[in-house]
């Protein structure tokens, strides 16, 4: 067995409250009523994610990454970014609606440059404890 | 591709048997799970989508919902699962109640997108069905 070739999951979990709407931009009134309904009033949610990193497990620390370093990269790019803030007038969002997909296809693209898309495995956001979306960047 | 989970909840009373086996050998088989008893479900079912580029959906969840309510949990909440029509000739376990989750709600959903049902029979015990051979 090559020592250090074995890969594990690392999952650390975060959390941040932002506000929302979906709302397009260019319908009227009655076709955002149509294809929203109550979704289209700003209202907000405590979200979950989860960032998950894969990777070998170094020999030398026995760590896949080290959670210090991954609290303080999530932490800065992402929840001080969407906590207590509106995604609507987030520039991520222009043109985009900020639903929990999109959220977390954002999310991938804001951490997949600083941890490496051979180590970023999955982001899973939580809307609430009944929905969650996951996305692995393909 | 995005995968959105939905997690839903009953309650239902079961009994592990196999009604082809002599009692002496459910009981050996299934032990304590045997006799009636129930449980708080949470029935969680993940489907595939790319985002719309206008919407950003990736899923109708109220056509999600709709089916899962409508198929699964209004037939199984506060029954006993052995009782419930759509689950004739199932042997209630875990596993066998994710297989026949999948099998009703395949019909009920757009063309390949159900990725997973999973069943939580308690904080404990866990169940995920995917479909195929394997």
């Amino acid at each position: 067995m090559m020592a250090g070739r074995e890969l594990a999951y690392t999952t650390r979990r975060f959390s941040f409250a932002a506000a929302h709407r979906y709302h397009v931009e260019g319908w009227s009134a009655e076709e955002n009523r149509r294809a929203f309904g109550e979704l289209g009033g700003v209202h907000g949610h405590n979200y979950t994610l989860d960032v998950t990193i894969r990777g070998p497990i170094d020999p030398e620390t026995g760590m896949v990454i080290d959670l210090g370093g991954l609290k303080r990269i999530v932490g800065e790019t992402v929840v001080e970014r969407f906590d207590h803030a509106d995604l609507n007038a987030d520039p991520l969002f222009r043109g985009r609606v900020p639903t929990t997909e999109n959220l977390a296809i954002v999310t991938w693209e804001l951490l997949a440059p600083k941890l490496g898309v051979d180590r970023l495995w999955q982001i899973r956001v939580w809307e609430d404890p009944t929905l969650y979306v996951d996305y692995r960047g393909v | 591709m995005v995968e959105v989970t939905r997690v839903y909840h009953f309650s239902a009373a079961h009994r592990l048997a196999n009604p082809a086996l002599p009692v002496e050998r459910n009981v050996a088989l299934y032990g304590d799970c045997h006799r009636p008893h129930g449980h708080n479900y949470y029935l969680e079912v993940t489907v595939a989508g790319r985002p719309d580029p206008v919407t950003g959906m990736a899923v109708d969840l109220a056509r999600l919902d709709d089916a899962v309510n409508g198929s699964v949990v209004a037939e199984v909440d506060h029954r006993a699962l052995e009782e419930v029509p759509a689950l004739r000739g199932v042997i209630t376990t875990g596993e066998s109640l994710a297989r026949a989750v999948w099998r009703i709600l395949v019909p009920a959903l757009p063309a390949e997108s159900l990725r997973r049902v999973a069943v939580v029979e308690t904080a404990k015990n866990r169940f995920e069905y995917e479909g195929g051979e394997g």
